[in-house]
């Protein structure tokens, strides 16, 4: 057995390793979200909120992008929430223990840590291939496909953590099945089914690679969602590799917008949980 | 009454029971009842009367059935796959473990109440609308008026009448074990099943809800599975002790507690095992 001393030595060692790792993680995300706002935050004007892309060297703004990203988040969660919240209800109310709800909640899992270009690569033979063009339709079952995954999963977990009883009494009362579920479970899950939209929702808001094959981008204004749309993320993935100074800035400005919102909903779904226990 | 567990009065007018207990018709007769989870056979050949508007205590050490049989009587165990009932429960002449019967027309007439309290995470209000909804349909002010009749029967209408619309979730322990009983009581089940309704709560919010179970038998007949023997020495006319899935012996409660007539019961209630 080492002496008092030596674990001593040990435990200040461990303690010192961890502490170090710990804020050179959190140096490294300081560093980013510096730069972040060092080059995002000039460049976050007026402009980028009312005017469209414009040629280089002529200003413009994202209006377009960020209208896209609206558009299509907005469609991927009408038809991938419920899909999402669904399948989670079932897997947690009538898939336990049988084999249907073991592979539904296997190829779940395989969905949730799939490569997202795959799915815009899927969507990409399914309809973009077929329908003769990229479209914001494209782009937004895209999204729903990766938005479904994590809602499952968590709408899964959170009805898996309401009480057994609570359902029980819900059964004694006489209430068939449905009503348990809508009245009850859903009701005791809430806050968390709802975070789990929020998070779905980030997820979404930040991917590029499935729209890349898929709603492609559009340096004009369009809302029309058989046409190719832009969204926040192409733009800045095709600003900022441009050699054009405004289009770059206008990129870190489409990154800080991005990351803002992304912040604001991870802080509203903690919020919903908290308010919720 | 010939079954094989005739609960009327022999030995209770031998030893001086209440002369009212055991005279009631029987509400629920249970008959040859196997119950199985799985391949583990958990109630062995039980047979059983539960007699109408009379208080009647199920005890025994844990693991001995007492709770799989309360969870017979509401079809509670058809929630699980694997679990399964043969033989008879007759409650108003059907029998209530068939597969045909709908279990919650049964779950409607027998009510239950919980070990933990349940309060669903609702108004106090909503908490008893809810139950009340699923069966009838009432305006606002019948359902007023419902709320107000069960809150009283369950007698923490004083403590609830100026916070209805707030969350169950609010109330202490005791009172939302009394609110789930409400809720119970708002459907008018003719049966209420107790499944150690006091064992997550205080001496003093238990010996509310005793009293309670001694009002509320003029209007329910009531079954209830304690550990607690004083419990069910205070609350219960007839008392059933279980052993090992087998129902031992059932007599009034003076009887079991004071002169039982299986040796196994004895030692159970002196406290040798359990």
């Amino acid at each position: 057995m080492a002496s008092l001393a030596a674990r001593r030595a040990t435990d200040r060692a461990v303690k010192a390793i961890s502490t170090g790792f710990a804020v050179f993680a959190l140096f490294l995300l300081g560093w980013i979200l510096w730069t972040l706002l060092s080059r995002g935050l000039p460049a976050l004007g007026s402009n980028v909120f009312t005017q469209v892309t414009k040629p280089p060297g002529q200003g413009g703004g994202l209006l377009n992008a960020i209208v896209g990203s609206l558009i299509q988040i907005g469609i991927a969660m009408v038809i991938g929430g419920p899909i999402g919240i669904f399948c989670g209800t079932f897997l947690a109310e009538n898939g336990r223990g049988t084999k249907i709800g073991a592979a539904a909640r296997f190829v779940n899992d395989i969905l949730l840590s799939a490569p997202s270009i795959l799915v815009g690569l899927f969507i990409y033979t399914l309809l973009v291939v077929p329908f003769g063009g990229f479209s914001g339709w494209a782009g937004s079952l895209a999204l729903a496909i990766l938005v479904i995954p994590v809602i499952v999963r968590t709408t899964e977990d959170m009805l898996n953590l309401v009480p057994v009883g609570l359902r029980e009494a819900a059964f004694a009362l006489g209430a068939p099945q449905w009503k348990v579920v809508m009245f009850i479970t859903w009701r005791a899950a809430r806050a968390g089914i709802v975070t789990g939209v929020l998070l779905a929702i980030a997820r979404a808001a930040g991917e590029t690679a499935p729209l890349l094959f898929t709603s492609l981008g559009n340096n004009a204004m369009s809302t029309d969602l058989s046409k190719p749309m832009a969204s926040l993320p192409i733009a800045i993935y095709q600003f900022a590799g441009s050699p054009f100074d405004d289009w770059v800035s206008l990129a870190w400005a489409g990154a800080l917008l991005i990351t803002v919102g992304v912040l604001v909903l991870n802080v509203a779904s903690r919020l919903f949980l908290a308010r919720g226990h | 009454m010939t079954s094989a567990v005739d609960p009327t009065f022999n030995l209770a007018s031998a030893v001086g029971a209440k002369p009212d207990a055991p005279q009631a018709p029987a509400k629920i007769k249970v008959e040859n009842l196997q119950f199985y989870y799985g391949s583990n056979h958990a109630l062995r050949n039980i047979n059983f009367e539960v007699p109408e508007k009379r208080v009647t205590a199920m005890i025994g050490p844990s693991g001995c059935g007492k709770s799989t049989l309360l969870r017979v009587f509401n079809r509670m165990f058809d929630l699980y796959p694997g679990q399964r009932a043969e033989g008879s429960v007759m409650f108003d002449g059907v029998n209530i473990v068939g597969k045909e019967l709908d279990p919650t027309i049964v779950r409607t007439r027998i009510g239950m109440v919980f070990q933990k309290p349940t309060p669903f995470p609702m108004s106090i209000y909503d908490n008893i609308a809810f139950g009340v909804k699923l069966h009838e349909r009432l305006s606002k002010s019948q359902m007023d008026e419902r709320v107000e009749w069960c809150l009283r029967k369950a007698a923490i209408w004083d403590e609830t009448k100026d916070r209805l619309h707030t969350s169950a979730l609010g109330m202490s322990g005791g009172q939302q074990q009394r609110l789930c009983i409400a809720r119970t009581i708002a459907v008018k089940p003719e049966v209420i099943l107790l499944d150690e309704p006091t064992s997550a709560l205080d001496p003093i919010s238990t010996s509310k809800i005793e009293d309670l179970i001694d009002e509320l038998k003029q209007d329910f007949t009531i079954v209830i599975v304690t550990h607690n023997m004083q419990q069910a020495a205070r609350c219960a006319d007839m008392t059933a002790f279980f052993y090992l899935g087998e129902l031992i012996e059932v007599a009034p409660s003076d009887v079991i507690f004071t002169n039982p007539k299986e040796i196994k019961t004895r030692d159970y209630i002196t406290g040798r095992f359990g």
